[in-house]
C-alpha cells in the first residue's frame, strides 16, 4: 500500500509518495546522501564542518540541516564504499577528518540523479494535475 | 558484503572509534565558534550557537554508534548489562524468579530428556519410520511379546513386509572368557539370522548373522559382540573373531563384531551379545505356541500401510487363536486367551519393556511440569508487573529523553531473556539431579538405565522451553510498563495511576491460582491413590524378610541345584540372629505368576469344567517366615516330603469359593488331575492362610492354592526368604559368605527385603505421588506469593480510602476483613477456573489411580480448602497492616 506523505513540517520540504515501511528518516537520509555526494564531487575533499556549511550555502539556507545528522550519514556513505575518509590540516592547520568522493561514488551521483530527476518529473505532473482541479 | 564486515569489525574497535567521532565533533564545533565569533559574536553566545546549529550532539552519536556497528549485537549487550545493573538493585526479585525458572525449566528438561530417551528416539538404524513390531495385548500379554511360531508365520506375509526378525528381551547372561575366569555378566540378546540385515546394520569386524546361522534348534553355537563391548571388553582384539566364549556356561564361537554404535533396539539396554534364537530356547520350547519370549521387528513393505498390516495382521491372529485354543477343554483358559489381541506397532524408536508400565505417568509428569513452568511465568510476570509499576518515573523520564517505545519494550524483554537464560542454566543443573532422583524409582530388576546423555533434541527443548517462558512472562510487563504516557508518569506519586495494571495483575493471579488448582487437585489424587495401596492388606507382616535368588551354572543339573539349595538354607538357619529361612515360587513380589487347573470334589464349581486358581509353591516354615500364621490348620514343615501324603495350604478366597458352606476347609480335598469332574489323586488341604497379596498391590487377590516345593517343583527358579533379627546390612554380606562355601560359581542375585519389592512394585504410584506433591506444592508458594502482591498491593494504593473509613468510625476487624474478602474473591475465581479443568484432568489419569475416582471428593476438597487457607495466610499481613492505618498520618499525605 502506499500511501501519501507531507513532510513540509520536518526539515525538507517534499511532498512524497510512500510505501508502508519506510520511514521518513530514510526518505531525508536519501536526499541527504546525494547532497553530500555531489557537494564533495564539486567541491573536493572536506572536513565534517566545511560540508555541513556548503550544503546549507548550496541550498540558499531553504535546508535547515541538523548538523549532527551529517555524522552518521558520512559513515554510511564510507561504509557502502562512496566515500573514504583521513585526518588531515586544516586551511586554519588544525586537525581535522577529511572526506573524498571514491569511482563508486561518483557512478553513485549519476544513478540517483537520474532517479531523482524523473521523481521530480512525476512529482511535478501531479502537482499540476492539483492545480488544474 | 564490506559493510556488513566493517560493521562487525567496528564491534571490536568501539572504544577507538567513539573517541574519533568525539573528536571530529569537538573540531566541528570549535570551527563553527570560531566562524560566530568571527562574525562578532560573544564568546559565549558563539559557544550557544555552535551547538544549536549542531543539534542533539548525544543523538547524533548514538544513531552514529548505532549505524556504525552492528546495532542489534551493541543494542542488546547495552541491554543486558543494563538489565544486569537493575537485577543486582533488587537481589531478591532476581533470586526468586531465577529459582523458580530454573525449577520449571528444569523440570520439564528432566521429564521431557526422559520421555525423549523413553518414547521419542529414533533407532539407530536404516530407515527407521518403516520398522512396526507386532504387539501382544491382553490375556496374559506382557511387555508385548509372542512366540517364535507367530514370528515365522508373520515372515510369510511377504505381501506386508520385506521381512520380519525377531528378537528375544535383552537380559543378563554369565559370561567368561574362558573357562578358568570369574564368571561376569553381559547383556545377551537371542536374535534371528535376518535380524542384522532387517536392522541395517553390518559387521566392524568378521560377519554378522544370516538365516543359516538360524536353522537347527541348539545348532549354532555363535555369538556377535557389540563394537562397545569388543572395544571395552577385549581392548578391540582383532583375533577375537573365532575365539570361544562360555555364555551361560555354553561354549559359543565369535563370528563378528556388529557395526560401531549399534547397541541394539531395546531402550536403556545397550546389548553386549547376540546369539542366534535356535539357541535361545529348548527344542521343546522353541516352536511352542504358547511361549511368548520374542519381539517380532518388521519392515514394511512398499506401499503398506499400518492400517492396512493391522487387518490382515488382525485376521492372522485370529486363526492362530481358533487353531490353537479352539478346542481346549478348559473354558476359563480358553477366555482368557482369547482376550489376546496382536497390534501393529509403531517400532522406530525401538522396544521396552518399561514403556507401558512408565509410559503413562511420564506423559501424566510432563503435563504437570509443563503447569509447574506457566505458574512459574504467570508468578513472574507478575513480579516483573510490580517492578514496572514502580518504574513508572523511571520510564516516564526516558521517554522524554528520546527513548522510543520499541527500545523500552526491548529493553524489558531483555532482561526477561537474562533471567530465563539464568534459569535455564540453573534448570540444566537441576534437571540433571531431577532426572537421577525420577530414574531412582525405576524398579532395579528391570536393568534398564534410561540415563541420558545429553542430546541435541533435549537442549533444543530446553532453549525453546526458556525463550517461550521469557516471551511468556516478559511481553505483557514490558508492554503494559512502557505503555507511561511522559507528563502524567512524571507528575504522579509513584503507583497511584495504574488502575489498568492492577486488573491485569489480578487476572494473573487468578490464573495462576487457577493452574495451582490443577497441580494441588492432581497431587491429591495421587497421594490418595497412594495412601490407598499403603492401606491393602497385605496378608502377611514381615516386610522386612529378605528374598534373592541364587544363580547356578547353567551346567548344574536339576538335582545338583536343588541339593545346593537346601544346603544354603540350612546354613543360613544357623546364622545369628536369623528365626527362619524358606523359599517359594514365585516369591512375594516378584514379576512372576503360576496358574493351574483342578477339581474339588462335591464343589457345584468345579463339577463341570475345571477351575482355574493360581497357585504358590512353598518350602517348610513359609508362611511362619513372611508372617502369616496359617489362620486354621498349619504350615508345611519338613514331614511334607515327596513320599508323605500330598497337601496343600489354601487362602480365603479360595475357601469362600470352593467351600461356601463355611465348614472348616481342613481335611477337604482337592486333586490337580483334573480330567473327571471328581478329581484323580487327593491333595488334602491342612491349611488356611489369610488373602496375601503376593502378585502386586494392584492384582487383587484370586483364589490360591499353596503346595510344597518337595511334592511339586515348578522347575522354576524360587525366591529364597530370609527372616531375621539383624538388619540387611549386616545379613547379607553374612549370606553372601555362607554362598561361598557351595563354590565361587554360584551368585546370590537380587537380595532386598520384601518391603524394597513392594515399593518397587507400586514405583509409579510413589514417583507421582512425590513428584506430584512437589510440584503442587511450588505452585501454592508461588500463588501465595502472588496473592500476597497484589493485596499488599492494593491496599498500598487504597490506604488513603482505608484511613478515611477509619477516621469515620469503620472497626478495623471490618477493614481486615474487607481485605481479606478480596484475597478470598481472588482464589475463589481461580477455583471457579481451575476445578472443572482439573476434573478433566483427573479423567485423563484415572487409569493410572488406585481406588480413587476422578471425582475424589477428598483430594477436590483438600485443594480447595488449601487454598483458601494460603489466601487467608497470604492476604493476613497486608491486612494487619490495613488495620493500623493511622487515618492522620494517611489524610496529612493526600
Amino acid at each position: 500500500m502506499r500511501f501519501p506523505v507531507d513532510i513540509q513540517k520536518e526539515k525538507a520540504a517534499y511532498f512524497f509518495w510512500m510505501s508502508t515501511g519506510d520511514s521518513k528518516a530514510d526518505i531525508l537520509q536519501g536526499t541527504l546522501d546525494l547532497m553530500v555526494l555531489r557537494t564533495l564531487q564539486t567541491m573536493g575533499p572536506q572536513h565534517g564542518f566545511g560540508l555541513a556549511k556548503r550544503i546549507q550555502q548550496i541550498s540558499g539556507g531553504a535546508l535547515d540541516l541538523n548538523q549532527g545528522t551529517l555524522y552518521p550519514a558520512l559513515l554510511r556513505l564510507e561504509q557502502r564504499g562512496w566515500i573514504r575518509s583521513h585526518w588531515g590540516a586544516s586551511d586554519a592547520n588544525r586537525r581535522a577528518k577529511f572526506y573524498e568522493i571514491t569511482g563508486k561514488g561518483r557512478r553513485q551521483v549519476e544513478k540517483e540523479s537520474e532517479d531523482w530527476a524523473r521523481t521530480v518529473a512525476i512529482m511535478e505532473r501531479f502537482v499540476r494535475l492539483a492545480e488544474q482541479d | 558484503m564490506r559493510p556488513i564486515f566493517q560493521r562487525w569489525l567496528a564491534l571490536f574497535r568501539a572504544g577507538r572509534l567513539d573517541r574519533e567521532l568525539a573528536d571530529e565533533i569537538r573540531i566541528h564545533l570549535a570551527m563553527q565558534e570560531e566562524e560566530f565569533r568571527r562574525a562578532g559574536m560573544s564568546p559565549h553566545a558563539a559557544r550557544q550557537a555552535a551547538r544549536r546549529e549542531f543539534g542533539g550532539i548525544a543523538q547524533a552519536m548514538e544513531t552514529y554508534r548505532e549505524r556504525r556497528g552492528v546495532p542489534w549485537v551493541e543494542g542488546t549487550a547495552r541491554d543486558v548489562r543494563y538489565a544486569i545493573r537493575g537485577l543486582r538493585r533488587s537481589p531478591g526479585f532476581a533470586a526468586a524468579a531465577v529459582l523458580s525458572l530454573a525449577l520449571g525449566i528444569g523440570a520439564n528438561t528432566a521429564v521431557f530428556s526422559l520421555v525423549y530417551t523413553l518414547m521419542l528416539r529414533m533407532l539407530p538404524v536404516a530407515r527407521p519410520q518403516e520398522l512396526v513390531t507386532m504387539y501382544r495385548t491382553g490375556g496374559w500379554g506382557n511387555g508385548g511379546i509372542s512366540s517364535y511360531p507367530m514370528c515365522l508365520a508373520l515372515r510369510e506375509r511377504k505381501d506386508l513386509f520385506t521381512d520380519v526378525a525377531a528378537l528375544g528381551v535383552a537380559s543378563k547372561a554369565r559370561f567368561q572368557a574362558d573357562g578358568r575366569a570369574r564368571p561376569e555378566f553381559a547383556e545377551l540378546q537371542y536374535v534371528t539370522g535376518n535380524y542384522f540385515s532387517l536392522a541395517g546394520v553390518a559387521s566392524a569386524l568378521g560377519r554378522v548373522f544370516t538365516d543359516d546361522d538360524n536353522r537347527v534348534p541348539q545348532g549354532h553355537p555363535l555369538v556377535v559382540l557389540s563394537y562397545d563391548f569388543w572395544r571395552n571388553r577385549f581392548g578391540a582384539d582383532p583375533a577375537v573373531v573365532g575365539r570361544t566364549l562360555l555364555v551361560n556356561d555354553r561354549p559359543l564361537t565369535v563370528i563378528g563384531v556388529a557395526a560401531r554404535g549399534f547397541r541394539g533396539v531395546e531402550v536403556g539396554r545397550p546389548v553386549q551379545l547376540w546369539a542366534p534364537v535356535v539357541m535361545g530356547a529348548e527344542p521343546k520350547w522353541l516352536m511352542s505356541e504358547g511361549m511368548h519370549w520374542l519381539w517380532p521387528l518388521a519392515r514394511l513393505a512398499p506401499g503398506v500401510t499400518r492400517q492396512h498390516a493391522q487387518a490382515a495382521v488382525a485376521a492372522l491372529w485370529r486363526q492362530h487363536l481358533e487353531r490353537h485354543y479352539g478346542n481346549y477343554p478348559n473354558a476359563a483358559f480358553k477366555r482368557k486367551a482369547f482376550e489376546q489381541g496382536l497390534e501393529v506397532r509403531d517400532a522406530a524408536s525401538g522396544f521396552s519393556m518399561l514403556r507401558e508400565q512408565f509410559g503413562k505417568p511420564l506423559m501424566v509428569l510432563m503435563a504437570a511440569v509443563g503447569l509447574v513452568l506457566l505458574v512459574a511465568c504467570t508468578n513472574l510476570a507478575n513480579l516483573l508487573l510490580a517492578r514496572g509499576a514502580a518504574r513508572r518515573k523511571e520510564i516516564a523520564l526516558r521517554y522524554s529523553l528520546g527513548a522510543t517505545r520499541g527500545r523500552l519494550v526491548r529493553q524489558g524483554l531483555t532482561e526477561s531473556l537474562l533471567l530465563a537464560a539464568a534459569g535455564c542454566v540453573a534448570g540444566t543443573a537441576f534437571a540433571l539431579w531431577g532426572e537421577g532422583y525420577i530414574l531412582k524409582f525405576i524398579p532395579a530388576q528391570s536393568e534398564v538405565d534410561l540415563s541420558t546423555t545429553p542430546s541435541g533434541a533435549v537442549l533444543a527443548f530446553t532453549l525453546a522451553v526458556s525463550v517461550i517462558s521469557a516471551l511468556l512472562f516478559g511481553l505483557a510487563p514490558a508492554l503494559r510498563s512502557t505503555a507511561v504516557d511522559p507528563a502524567a508518569g512524571l507528575q504522579s506519586r509513584g503507583a497511584g495511576t495504574a488502575g489498568r495494571g492492577a486488573g491485569l495483575r489480578k487476572a494473573l493471579v487468578v490464573a495462576q491460582v487457577a493452574f495451582s488448582v490443577v497441580l494441588v487437585v492432581l497431587a491429591g489424587l495421587f497421594s490418595h491413590s497412594l495412601a490407598e495401596l499403603r492401606a491393602v492388606d497385605l496378608g502377611f507382616q514381615n516386610r522386612n524378610a529378605i528374598s534373592c535368588q541364587l544363580d547356578f551354572p547353567r551346567t548344574w543339573k536339576d538335582e545338583d541345584r536343588r541339593g545346593a539349595r537346601q544346603r544354603f538354607v540350612a546354613q543360613a538357619e544357623t546364622l545369628p540372629g536369623v528365626l527362619s529361612v524358606s523359599y517359594s515360587f514365585p516369591g512375594p513380589f516378584r514379576e512372576g505368576g503360576a496358574d493351574i487347573t483342578l477339581r474339588v470334589p462335591g464343589s457345584e464349581q468345579t463339577s463341570r469344567e475345571p477351575a482355574n486358581v493360581q497357585i504358590g509353591y512353598a518350602s517348610a516354615r513359609y508362611f511362619e517366615t513372611i508372617g502369616s500364621v496359617p489362620i486354621l490348620g498349619r504350615d508345611f514343615d519338613r514331614n511334607d516330603t515327596a513320599n508323605s501324603r500330598k497337601v496343600a495350604i489354601i487362602n480365603q478366597a479360595f475357601a469362600r469359593a470352593f467351600f461356601p458352606d463355611r465348614a472348616n476347609p481342613v481335611g477337604r480335598i482337592v486333586s490337580f488331575d483334573d480330567s473327571k469332574p471328581e478329581g484323580g489323586e487327593p491333595t488334602y488341604i491342612v491349611g488356611v492362610v489369610r488373602n496375601i497379596t503376593h502378585y502386586g498391590l494392584r492384582r487383587g487377590v484370586r483364589p490360591t492354592i499353596y503346595v510344597p516345593f518337595s511334592q511339586m517343583d515348578p522347575g522354576w527358579p524360587p525366591s529364597i526368604l530370609v527372616r531375621a533379627q539383624t538388619p540387611p546390612s549386616f545379613l547379607i554380606p553374612a549370606l553372601r559368605r555362607e554362598l561361598e562355601k557351595l563354590g565361587s560359581e554360584v551368585v546370590l542375585t537380587e537380595p532386598r527385603t520384601i518391603g524394597q519389592r513392594i515399593d518397587e512394585d507400586i514405583f509409579q504410584d510413589r514417583l507421582l505421588a512425590t513428584l506430584s506433591g512437589f510440584f503442587g506444592a511450588l505452585a501454592l508458594a508461588l500463588a501465595a506469593i502472588g496473592l500476597y502482591g497484589v493485596v499488599a498491593y492494593g491496599t498500598a494504593r487504597r490506604a488513603g480510602e482505608i484511613g478515611i473509613r477509619i477516621a469515620l468510625g469503620a472497626r478495623r476487624a471490618g477493614v481486615v476483613w474487607m481485605v481479606l474478602r478480596d484475597a478470598l474473591l481472588l482464589v475463589a475465581l481461580g477455583l471457579a477456573l481451575g476445578l472443572p479443568v482439573s476434573l478433566a484432568a483427573a479423567r485423563t489419569v484415572a487409569s493410572v489411580l488406585f481406588e480413587v475416582q476422578a471425582a475424589d471428593p477428598v483430594a477436590f476438597a483438600t485443594t480447595a480448602g488449601v487454598l483458601a487457607g494460603i489466601a487467608l495466610a497470604a492476604a493476613f499481613l497486608p491486612a494487619r497492616r490495613a488495620a493500623s492505618i493511622e487515618p492522620v498520618k494517611v489524610l496529612r499525605q493526600e
